[in-house]
């Protein structure tokens, strides 16, 4: 008899689809807020998101777009869970069983509604952790094997019915390099999960048990409407665009990725038929992270408004060759792959709609995250540290005007730490912080310059290196010019000589010793003038 | 020293507003404002209605204005080697993840005129290398050669060790230059946001200054020969600043005005007795909330224009809702409202030169706002073009334009249901036990509304909505505020913690001195009061939570204090870790003007006969009274509309209104 018996109007409708994200919102705020890592609070690498109950997404707070089609794999991949009960929380971090790579460790919990025996929606947070062991501080090698890149955690229960699986935080704590840290951003993570799934239980009984299906269904149906219309305006046909990664931090062998986009009415399909085949290297990505990086270039062309929930992604659709540095499979390692192989993802894809929409798509921008990723022992408290730092590069100019100066592009948009933060917490200092003037490339508008970062270390430390278009250069689109290819240096104490670094690359740095990461400009547009 | 006549005056983008006591008596005015030199709107005003005042209360958008147009003073900065394009590179992430092609406002300072200077001091406070005396002397050649009288300097560490940041700015000031330095704007870690917040300050000073100046000259040749003017500026964190201290702070008021309206919101509220309570101020493009419990709240995060002002504001919560917001079907259809708006100009539909469909638009359909209801007393109110507005949207709903009406007033309230919701629940305080404070043109349109969607048992509406920030500044306590960043273990082992407490005493008692000495150059030696509070997080944290603290005598006392807060606020504590204090805080305080209540007389133009009855959409359409809110002696039971010049009062069914001795009204369920 009331209105909770039809489908939402469209007014209600708006109010849910605001309830909903806001939830992940406050997820978000109380991660950031609780955890201890400088990773998580000052660079706010994490996502969280709010699922209905047959695991679609609800709505995701928008931190991360690499995390974009990630999370609902993490949600299928702890189905095998099931039953759950209330208080349950599921742990994981296998980049095969709905992960990314393994720094991401994803958090995952049913939510319960009083009467009710199935779980009517789930909460999941993601936060990329400092550090989860393996070769190399950080854990994000140059390596081979996953195994080899930090502990792999397969979808385990943390606590069952609200009580601490203590063996196996311990299990995960003793196989890391900073387990108080560690402990601590687990908290934070756990805080925002019975946050979120407290929220999402009050939500549900405010509107009753028939309307919440009604709702979630409406609220997807919604998602893929302005999906679909916005697919719509698009002129139909295929195109086609080749990119390559530099290397893959073993051999320098490119690696080549290519796309066929086609667009028909309302719907889009990628099809990555010919890109490389895995490699015993890192940079291969996983199947979602791939998505997640076409699902992020159509977001792009979305009108802002628009929800990102899981009806978004219902137009949407891909041909990924099973095996390929585009949808890797066990044993190879991934760490790069999120961060690095997704950038080259959507500059191929990019490439493409730069063909389909030469009026409105930018040249492509700085295309690495350019990871630094560093650790040892902290003479001032004789404890571990681990530290990781993404750096910005030039931005590709667009039709209307330069691109962004030393800005992070594309699949991240991670804070740097501050050298006042950074300075207190670890035995490191920052000698510059500034822009790499005349990087971009030149055209009628410019590419935004990339930057130049100097880090002295104080203390002896294990420095690993993951960086690409060191050798490729961001491409400039309606002809404009490349912006200029990015450079790793390692100064020594004296600041007398140096020596150029390879993009990929484990390296023991000595006290008083600095690396200088000059990252790439971005591409021009139009010819110059 | 003869009577004294005090003036709150609130100059807004379109409108100037006064409130004025003299002889225990409280009248208000409102003219336009005169955005090319917002001074003359003060002073012409004044003169049109015959008062003199002799203590001002200002709250000026003159620095918001600045740094929105980009006519500030043309400003140097100085760095660190190796920093100097910090104020650029910001935190590097861009404003808008998903957008094609992301843009920022260009910084403040352009890279022509942003130097670098070696010199180095260490995380522990270090010198580890001297600064270059005369690479800086080069420098100041160089911004001396540019024609530039304004620098900011920001040096790495400066608020642990601030001796080569003194050092530069001695320098600079005695070749004459207008300088801001960070350990004295804003002396905490983090260098973007210290030099962004030191530049705008830079950027602001001299104009901030002379406007002052010249405001303070024709006020006091308005006033007549002799007599000294106390001119006061409202400052963002709801406290008001000598006109002197505002011209050297000059970020420090870029929220002068909304503070102005919070500070008076709570004040209505303690003077009505209901001292926890949320203010809520909804105009023609947007709605600000703020939480006060008990007292005003401080945030120091605030953003403008892209630019990081870590300065302290009132906690106040923006979201695109007003009057003017517009309706519209997004591509996937629902119905969204704002955040574009029609703003003043063309306005609502309703007011004859829109054609979108606003909130207003909605209010007028429904039958809440009448036609004899005249904007800012002279446009009429016109139903039929808020009909056909609404019909552009009824679609969905049948196509009848009412029942589309409810529906826009259902997503606009909503969204400011979700702002109100960020403030309080999401911050660990239940509405339940706040009072609504609601003001501006359009908040008391929308209070039972949102009392009743967030649990809020009540609702207050002060004497004159649309003129209260203008008597929130009047009233307003005079602050003087000295920070500094500290960096100190509060151990967990309270003995441990005994080590540190006398580095702790010593801040504390030399930021005593300086908010002291600070506020009694300002005039004010007696019945200051002095408060103490610290940013303090878990050692590890990156982020800091402000806390109230009773003094600083006690190491345990400050953790305890944390350590409540935190509970509070996210859900847990941590007896076993350390608490880290970031930076103290004293503020200085001294009482405001007391204020007569108001007398009963319309603003300008004639009030609407005292009482009538029309039909009014609610849940379903009923008979309305709609009374003068002058003409209300008690309770008054819902369904009602109570309405005044500046503003309209819905009274729901099920809902009462009483007038309070304070002259403001209580709208409570019944």
């Amino acid at each position: 008899m009331s209105e909770h018996d039809q489908t939402p109007d469209p007014a209600r409708l708006a109010i849910f689809d605001s309830l909903v994200s806001s939830i992940a919102d406050e997820m978000g705020a109380t991660l950031r807020h609780t955890a201890l890592s400088p990773n998580i609070k000052e660079r706010a690498d994490f996502s969280c998101a709010v699922f209905d109950a047959e695991g679609q997404l609800l709505a995701q707070a928008a931190h991360i777009p690499v995390h974009l089609g990630a999370m609902p794999e993490s949600v299928r991949a702890v189905a095998k869970l099931a039953p759950w009960r209330p208080g349950d929380l599921a742990i994981l971090n296998d980049p095969f069983l709905g992960g990314t790579h393994l720094p991401d460790v994803t958090m995952v919990s049913p939510v319960f509604a009083h009467g009710i025996a199935e779980p009517i929606g789930y909460v999941a947070s993601r936060a990329h952790q400092a550090d989860i062991g393996g070769m190399a501080p950080g854990s994000m090698p140059v390596a081979e094997e996953l195994i080899q890149e930090g502990l792999v955690i397969p979808p385990l229960r943390l606590y069952r019915a609200g009580e601490l699986v203590a063996e196996a935080l311990e299990l995960i704590l003793r196989n890391v390099r900073t387990p108080d840290e560690r402990r601590g951003d687990f908290a934070a993570q756990v805080a925002a999960q019975r946050l979120g799934e407290r929220r999402v239980a009050a939500l549900h009984d405010e509107l009753g048990a028939s309307a919440w299906p009604r709702h979630t269904v409406a609220l997807l149906d919604h998602g893929e409407r302005a999906a679909r219309a916005a697919l719509r305006e698009l002129p139909r046909g295929r195109w086609t665009f080749a990119d390559a990664l530099d290397d893959d931090g073993h051999s320098d062998e490119p690696v080549p990725i290519t796309v066929a986009l086609t667009l028909e009415d309302g719907a889009a399909h990628f099809d990555f038929s010919g890109s490389a085949p895995q490699r015993a290297a890192s940079i291969n990505a996983v199947a979602p992270v791939t998505r997640s990086a076409c699902y992020y270039v159509i977001r792009c062309l979305l009108p802002p408004e628009t929800p990102t929930n899981a009806g978004l992604f219902r137009p949407i659709s891909f041909t990924l060759p099973q095996g390929s540095v585009v949808a890797a499979t066990p044993p190879v390692a991934v760490a790069a792959g999120n961060v690095e192989t997704s950038q080259r993802i959507v500059d191929c894809v990019w490439g493409a709609f730069a063909q389909v929409l030469p009026e409105r798509m930018p040249a492509a921008s700085s295309g690495t995250m350019n990871n630094l990723t560093a650790g040892g022992l902290d003479p001032r408290t004789g404890g571990p540290w681990a530290y990781y730092e993404t750096s910005g590069g030039g931005l590709g100019a667009g039709p209307q005007s330069a691109g962004l100066n030393a800005a992070h592009s594309h699949m991240t948009n991670t804070l740097n730490t501050p050298a006042e933060a950074l300075e207190l917490a670890y035995p490191l200092r920052v000698l510059e912080n500034s822009i790499r003037r005349g990087s971009g490339g030149k055209g009628r508008h410019r590419g935004g310059d990339g930057l130049i970062r100097r880090t002295e270390f104080l203390a002896d430390a294990r420095v690993t290196l993951i960086t690409e278009r060191r050798v490729g250069r961001p491409w400039g689109a309606s002809g404009g010019a490349e912006g200029r290819a990015g450079q790793n240096w390692l100064e020594t104490s004296d600041g007398q000589s140096e020596r150029e670094l390879p993009g990929k690359i484990i390296i023991s740095v000595k006290a008083g010793e600095a690396i200088r990461i000059e990252t790439p400009g971005g591409g021009g547009w139009g010819s110059a003038v | 020293m003869g009577e004294r006549r005090l003036l709150g005056v609130d100059v807004g983008g379109t409108f100037t507003d006064f409130v004025y006591v003299e002889g225990g008596r409280t009248r208000i005015a409102k003219r336009p404002s005169t955005p090319s030199d917002p001074g003359r709107a003060i002073v012409d005003g004044l003169r049109e209605l015959g008062w003199a005042p002799t203590d001002v209360v200002h709250g000026s958008t003159v620095a918001t204005n600045t740094l929105l147009t980009r006519t500030g003073a043309p400003t140097a900065l100085i760095t660190t080697r190796g920093f100097r394009d910090t104020l650029e590179i910001g935190r590097q992430a861009r404003p808008d993840l998903y957008a094609l092609h992301p843009t920022r406002p260009d910084p403040l300072v352009g890279e022509e005129l942003r130097f670098e200077v070696a010199e180095r001091v260490s995380a522990e406070g270090e010198i580890i290398e001297p600064l270059d005396e005369a690479q800086l002397a080069e420098v100041l050649d160089r911004i001396a050669a540019s024609g530039v009288q304004s620098a900011a300097i920001c040096f790495l560490f400066s608020f642990i060790n601030p001796a080569h940041e003194r050092q530069a700015a001695e320098l600079a000031r005695e070749r004459s230059l207008s300088v801001s330095a960070s350990h004295e704007v804003l002396p905490q870690h983090r260098e973007y946001e210290r030099t962004s917040t030191t530049v705008a300050n830079a950027y602001l000073a001299p104009v901030m200054s002379s406007y002052l100046n010249r405001l303070e000259r024709s006020l006091s040749e308005h006033a007549g020969a002799g007599e000294p003017i106390g001119l006061r500026i409202m400052q963002s964190n709801g406290g008001s600043l000598s006109a002197s201290g505002a011209g050297e702070h000059a970020v420090r008021t870029v929220l002068s005005g909304p503070a102005g309206g919070v500070a008076g919101a709570f004040a209505a509220a303690v003077a009505a007795g209901h001292e926890q309570a949320i203010t809520f101020d909804m105009g023609g493009t947007s709605a600000d909330v703020s939480l006060c419990p008990g007292r005003l709240l401080e945030r120091t995060d605030l953003t403008i224009e892209g630019m990081p002002i870590r300065t302290p504001a009132v906690d106040l919560h923006t979201v695109g809702a007003g009057g003017g917001s517009i309706a519209w079907f997004d591509a996937g259809g629902a119905l969204r409202v704002g955040p574009q708006s029609a703003g003043a100009d063309p306005g609502p539909a309703a007011y004859g030169r829109g054609e979108a469909p606003t909130v207003t638009d909605a209010h007028a359909v429904l039958g809440r706002l009448r036609p004899e209801q005249r904007l800012g007393g002279t446009i009429a109110l016109d139903p039929q073009r808020a009909e056909r507005a609404l019909r552009s949207v009824a679609e969905p709903f049948g196509g009848d334009p009412a029942r589309a009406a409810a529906a826009v007033i259902d997503v606009v309230n909503a969204n400011m249901a979700r702002a109100l919701r960020v403030i309080s629940v999401e911050r660990g305080h239940d509405p339940a036990r706040f009072t609504l404070v609601a003001f501006g043109g359009a908040g008391p349109l929308h209070a039972c509304d949102l009392a009743e969607a967030l649990g809020i048992p009540a609702a207050l509406i002060p004497p004159s909505p649309g003129v209260l920030s203008a008597s929130g500044m009047l009233s307003a306590d005079v602050t003087r505020d000295a920070e500094r960043g500290a960096h100190l273990a509060i151990a967990a082992d309270a003995d441990g913690g005994d080590a540190n407490l006398e580095a702790l005493q010593e801040v504390y008692e030399a930021l005593r001195e300086q908010a002291r000495t600070a506020i009694a150059d300002d005039g004010y030696r007696e019945d200051v009061r002095i408060e103490y509070a610290a940013d303090l997080r878990y050692r590890g944290q990156s982020h800091e939570l402000t806390v109230g603290l009773p003094g600083y005598d006690s190491a345990a006392a400050i953790r305890e204090a944390f350590q409540t807060a935190h509970e509070e606020r996210f859900g847990f504590r941590d007896e076993a870790r350390d608490v880290e204090l970031v930076t103290a805080r004293v503020k200085a305080r001294a009482r405001g003007h007391d204020q007569p209540p108001q007398a009963d007389e319309p603003a300008s133009g004639s009030a609407p006969s005292a009482e009538s009855e029309h039909k009014v959409m609610w849940d379903r359409l009923g008979p309305t009274k709609f009374i003068d809110r002058a003409a209300i002696g008690e309770l008054v039971e819902g369904p009602a509309v109570i309405t005044q010049v500046d503003a309209t009062t819905l009274v729901p069914p099920g809902w009462a209104a009483r007038p309070l001795p304070s002259g403001a009204l209580l709208l409570e369920r019944c």
